[in-house]
């Protein structure tokens, strides 16, 4: 019984749930902050992301007379919950260890698709030809990063599993926990070509310039989001910003876990960690490019991510 | 499986309301997936009547509402509407008020161009270098506002001449306000030929052949960007043109990234024309200081705005007002080419097609 209940609390509270969005908006309020001065302009309040949702709250929510109503209202919350549950499964060293229950590796990445295709479904059943453009971008998108994800994290398991004398762990206490008795894979010559991997999948992920293409709004109006409106477009808020420090989290539980014991600093590394993933990972990615085309992106993925994420697999089953 | 059943091709509007868009155009657009099958040109949402209000005001009140058809050709209207009104009543516009005159189309015209380009990148998604032009562009709105006392309508011309003078104060502050663009703008030339954000979104896309704008007959940056070696400031000299050193820029590629190419150059060029005016800037008197009526007749007088060549027809009778004002507008010639341009597009392209010819709809449906 207690089990549920801690699962239930991590959920909920930590280090999914109110922390995560928490955390969440926040990051977003600095990334706008930062981007914004380094435009050379004012930016608006550190705040601003809990304000939006805030009001985006208290309005109403239009539903187009050609959507689905009631895939239209409640996909969306399926995305938020799903991203709730993946923030629970994130470890954070010396701080939070996921139930053994729940902290696989594969149900994070089934988890983690589960966003994208919110916003396929949502904008289908919003009735907009927008919509519709932003559906195909989107799975175009998906079918080119999700290959090299799963490349990256069979590699991982293999690395740690025949590091523990087996096979292959998916469970993501393990793979912590070798790290921190063998080293972060960061340093491990072998798992190169899976980190460089790794860099070019989550912009692709959390939809960042230069692949924030099926939300472009110069090109297609925000594409899925164009026809959503008050909370439901607050749940599509709070979605991406679940999504950005689940798949941050990610990055650093698989190749960076290192942290002193105890659980203040450990937490305070992890913020870190975070903080500087999220300004030279994000920010500056975001401001430094334009965006791709659909078509250049695709052929983009399977090249390069696809290549490190098949020499990552096959260089830590030879070595 | 699904009950959605999404057909092969189906349709898109782009506007008349579009956040790419800064002005009411309405394209219908049938896609295949990415990609334009047909596309439906619309316009005619900004009508305002403006070809009628001239007839119901006097010679010299159409100066200020000539300035209003457009923003960013502000100057080239009432410029071409006074020289028509000039033609007719055979006024000779004092000799410094000629280069007055280039000197505030050509001010114009760099940050015409400049508004352009930039438009072009955060179309692109590159934010930063958006703004980081958009600022470029601010140090000559400053210099309009400075000069003329207002960004956008800047007021400088009237039958006879121009409105405004320049001491040797402001000549100084008008050549460090260029240094200052034009190393920018070189800048910017340098992250055009080499970024590859910009190249790839670019590069080949919306091209417009010789052959095609030979036949829409476009004309401005869009034409010099297809290897039409056009220009009126060089075909038919007026203001101060004959006296400068005018370098016409042309490309072959017609492609969005040729345009934007032609308008850096451009920039540049418009520089060097500025500093040749502020130097050799002649003595005298800035306009006829005075009113006459203009007799009965008609004239034709033309001009190269930012985005191309505009036509001025002018008739009048013994009236203070004018009997028939008439303008072809270079939006007018250049928007045919877009279907053109638009033919097997990508999605993506096509607000970056629709921007690379710099459309002015409150010109053209006035």
């Amino acid at each position: 019984m207690s089990n549920q209940i801690a699962i239930l609390l991590a959920v909920l509270l930590f280090p999914g749930g109110v922390f995560a969005l928490a955390f969440g908006l926040a990051m977003k309020g600095v990334d706008r902050r930062v981007a914004a001065r380094l435009q050379s302009r004012v930016g608006p309040p550190l705040l601003q992301p809990f304000f939006d949702i805030i009001k985006l709250g208290f309005k109403r929510t239009m539903v187009p007379a050609a959507a689905n109503e009631t895939v239209f209202l409640y996909t969306p919350l399926v995305g938020v919950v799903a991203m709730l549950v993946a923030a629970a499964l994130v470890p954070i060293t010396s701080v939070y260890a996921p139930d053994a229950a729940i902290g696989n590796l594969l149900v994070l990445l089934y988890l983690l698709m589960i966003p994208g295709i919110v916003l396929m479904i949502a904008g289908s059943a919003s009735g907009s030809p927008y919509g519709a453009i932003g559906f195909s971008r989107e799975m175009a998108l998906m079918i080119a990063y999700e290959g090299p994800l799963v490349l990256i994290a069979a590699a991982v398991a293999i690395r740690t599993g025949m590091g523990m004398g087996g096979w292959a762990t998916f469970s993501l206490n393990d793979i912590v926990a070798y790290q921190q008795a063998h080293g972060s894979f960061l340093f491990d010559p072998v798992m190169w070509p899976a980190v460089a991997a790794f860099c070019f999948f989550y912009p692709a992920n959390v939809g960042i310039v230069p692949f924030d293409i099926p939300e472009a709004e110069t090109e297609v109006l925000e594409g899925p989001l164009l026809e959503y409106s008050g909370p439901v477009l607050a749940l599509f808020k709070i979605m991406s910003a679940l999504k950005k420090v689940v798949v941050l989290g990610l990055g650093i539980a698989l190749f960076f876990p290192a942290a002193p014991a105890g659980i203040v600093g450990g937490f305070l590394v992890w913020l870190v960690k975070m903080a500087v993933m999220m300004l030279v990972g994000i920010t500056a990615v975001r401001l430094s490019m334009g965006r791709m085309r659909i078509d250049q992106a695709f052929v983009f993925f399977l090249k390069w991510p696809l290549l490190l994420a098949v020499a990552s697999l096959a260089v830590v089953v030879v070595v | 499986m699904s009950t959605h059943n999404v057909p092969e091709t189906f349709s898109i509007p782009v506007g008349p309301l579009h956040v790419a868009l800064e002005e009411p155009m309405y394209f219908k657009i049938d896609v295949q997936g990415e990609t334009v099958s047909h596309i439906d040109i619309n316009a005619g949402h900004a009508h305002r009547g403006i070809e009628y209000l001239t007839t119901k005001r006097s010679m010299y009140q159409n100066v200020v509402l000539t300035e209003r058809i457009c923003s960013l050709c502000s100057n080239s209207h009432p410029q071409t509407f006074a020289m028509a009104a000039e033609k007719i009543a055979g006024i000779e516009v004092p000799e410094r008020g000629i280069y007055l005159r280039t000197v505030a189309d050509e001010m114009k015209r760099v940050t015409s161009h400049l508004f352009n380009v930039a438009l072009l990148v955060h179309l692109v998604g590159y934010e930063t270098y958006f703004m980081h032009m958009m600022q470029v562009r601010e140090i000559g709105q400053d210099m309009l506002e400075s000069i003329f006392g207002n960004r956008q309508d800047i007021g400088a011309m009237c039958i006879g001449g121009v409105r405004y003078d320049l001491d040797d104060k402001s000549i100084a502050y008008i050549k460090g306000a260029l240094d200052k663009i034009e190393t920018e703008t070189k800048d910017i030339i340098k992250t055009f030929k080499t970024n590859g954000s910009i190249l790839r979104r670019t590069k080949g896309v919306g091209v417009l052949t010789h052959a095609d704008a030979i036949t829409c007959g476009v004309v401005g940056p869009v034409a010099r960007a297809s290897g039409v070696d056009y220009d009126v400031r060089r075909e038919a000299p007026y203001a101060a043109y004959d006296r400068l050193p005018l370098v016409v820029h042309s490309l072959t590629d017609g492609d969005v990234w040729s345009r934007a190419m032609v308008r850096l150059e451009e920039i540049l060029t418009s520089i060097d024309l500025l500093r040749v005016c502020l130097r050799d800037l002649p003595g005298g008197p800035v306009n006829i200081n005075d009113r006459p009526d203009i007799p009965p007749g008609q004239a034709v007088t033309r001009s190269e705005a930012p985005r191309g060549e505009v036509i001025y027809y002018l008739r009048t009778n013994d009236t203070p007002q004018p009997e028939r004002v008439k303008w072809r507008v270079p939006t007018f010639m250049n928007w045919d080419s877009l279907r053109f341009m638009l033919q097997d597009a990508k999605v993506a392209d096509i607000a970056m097609i629709v921007n690379s010819i710099d459309p002015c709809l409150s010109c053209t449906e006035r």
